[in-house]
């Protein structure tokens, strides 16, 4: 009995000396990347902060590592003051004119850290980057860090460099307040020695209100000192929110969207632009 | 930390990069690629010289050998005295250098052939004329106060 005893204690032991082995060293291992998984709240629905723009600043959602995001932006060339409103009718509202459009895409490299590249129709390439600093879960505030730069014709001229922050408050899941002061060098087309002002220091206040479960009010305006021969960019818009997708109709007084065209103003407060963007989270 | 240091390296090689974003001025100049919005500049590439595009050199004209146009000598030893505060020939009221403000100076207006001048725009004859490059550049060395720099 003794013998079987201890036979048993035997085959027990060496059946489960493996599994004991792997509990201490690299069992620890799965054990740790589930914890982290469980922290990485990057991929939940953030319904304060649904998308990564509100229409022309950036959010300081994340974006979750080795996930990306597409989206497209229209901006009907169309004022919609010019003529009648039986004129605007007839061109649908500016739908029947052209548009500079815009696609971008967008990568997570690393937790709180993404990068995209981002082109319109007046072949203005954009690359940009975000790292967020932190959220708001332990703080008064969300904060992120973006550098971009923007370069005319594919990328071969005027090169725009943008150095900026964005500051976040979320009210609860109610939407989003936005301050982000940005700097963008090389705003004026023309060499610095016969310029006064070859940059542009802008504050970027936005707004992102939800008002239905899914349905929320979006605007920006963008003030700015140094080189900005338009008027301060302004936007307002509504969004609706529908599974990873974003749909946005908004109405802006310029059609610029990279920052460097933010930077130099919108056309006119007496002219206002239809615009829309659709937005799509891979994840 | 190491996300951060990335995050931060690429900031500042962008930051960096800046330098290297501005426009190059002998692009702007065109045909005179070393112009430059100094006196001395605009007196060798303006006036001395036929430039590239076959512009002719305003001193052909307007030099101490033969009849001054309008009195206007642009030979090195006296152009800046004839031009800087120097009222205009064509419309007196009008200086043909006001210093800081390219908009009232005779000289802009006639490289830009503007309705208000008198006679034809200058160079004379058909062309080719300065480039709208030049002509900022030369916009922008009054608009800095037209300094014998």
């Amino acid at each position: 009995m003794l013998l079987r005893v201890l036979l048993l204690l035997i085959v027990f032991a060496v059946a489960l000396a493996p599994r004991a082995a792997e509990a201490q060293e690299p069992a620890a291992a799965p054990a740790v990347t589930v914890q982290v998984e469980r922290e990485d709240t990057d991929a939940d629905l953030n319904l304060s902060q649904p998308d990564f723009m509100v229409v022309t600043l950036p959010t300081t959602l994340r974006l979750p590592r080795f996930k990306s995001a597409f989206r497209v932006t229209h901006r009907f060339t169309r004022p919609l003051g010019q003529g009648d409103f039986g004129n605007l009718a007839e061109d649908f509202f500016g739908l029947d004119t052209g548009a500079v459009i815009g696609l971008e895409y967008r990568f997570g490299l690393a937790r709180g850290w993404q990068a995209g590249i981002y082109r319109t129709s007046d072949r203005t390439i954009e690359l940009f980057t975000q790292y967020n600093l932190w959220g708001q879960a332990n703080r008064l505030i969300g904060l992120s860090v973006i550098a971009s730069i923007d370069g005319t014709d594919n990328f071969t001229e005027s090169y725009s460099p943008t150095l900026g922050a964005v500051i976040s408050r979320e009210l609860g899941t109610w939407g989003a307040l936005y301050l982000e002061p940005i700097w963008v060098n090389n705003t004026n087309p023309l060499p610095s020695e016969v310029v006064d002002d070859n940059d542009t220091f802008m504050v970027g206040i936005g707004a992102r209100i939800r008002i239905r479960p899914t349905l929320y009010l979006v605007g920006e305006v963008i003030p700015g000192t140094g080189f900005k021969p338009g008027v301060s960019h302004g936007t307002f818009g509504f969004e609706k929110r529908l599974g990873g997708h974003t749909f946005q109709a908004n109405f802006s007084n310029g059609v610029g969207s990279t920052m460097g065209q933010i930077a130099r103003g919108g056309i006119g407060d007496d002219n206002w632009y239809l615009g829309f963007s659709i937005s799509r989270k891979f994840f | 930390m190491r996300v951060r240091l990335l995050g931060l390296g690429l900031a500042a090689v962008v930051f960096a990069g800046t330098a290297a974003c501005d426009e190059d001025l002998s692009t702007l100049a065109g045909p005179t690629p070393n112009l430059e919005p100094t006196f001395s500049s605009i007196q060798n590439e303006i006036f001395n010289t036929t430039d590239s595009s076959g512009r002719l050199a305003c001193i052909n004209c307007h030099n101490a050998a033969g009849a001054p146009f309008n009195g206007l000598n642009l030979t090195s030893a006296v152009s800046y005295g004839n031009l800087v505060g120097v009222a205009s020939r064509g419309r007196p009221t009008v200086l043909r250098v006001a210093p800081g403000a390219p908009e009232d100076s005779y000289l802009v207006h006639k490289l830009d052939g503007r309705p208000s001048i008198v006679g034809t725009r200058m160079p004379r004859g058909t062309g080719p004329f300065l480039t709208a490059g030049q002509i900022t550049i030369i916009r922008r060395w009054i608009e800095l106060g037209a300094q014998n720099n």
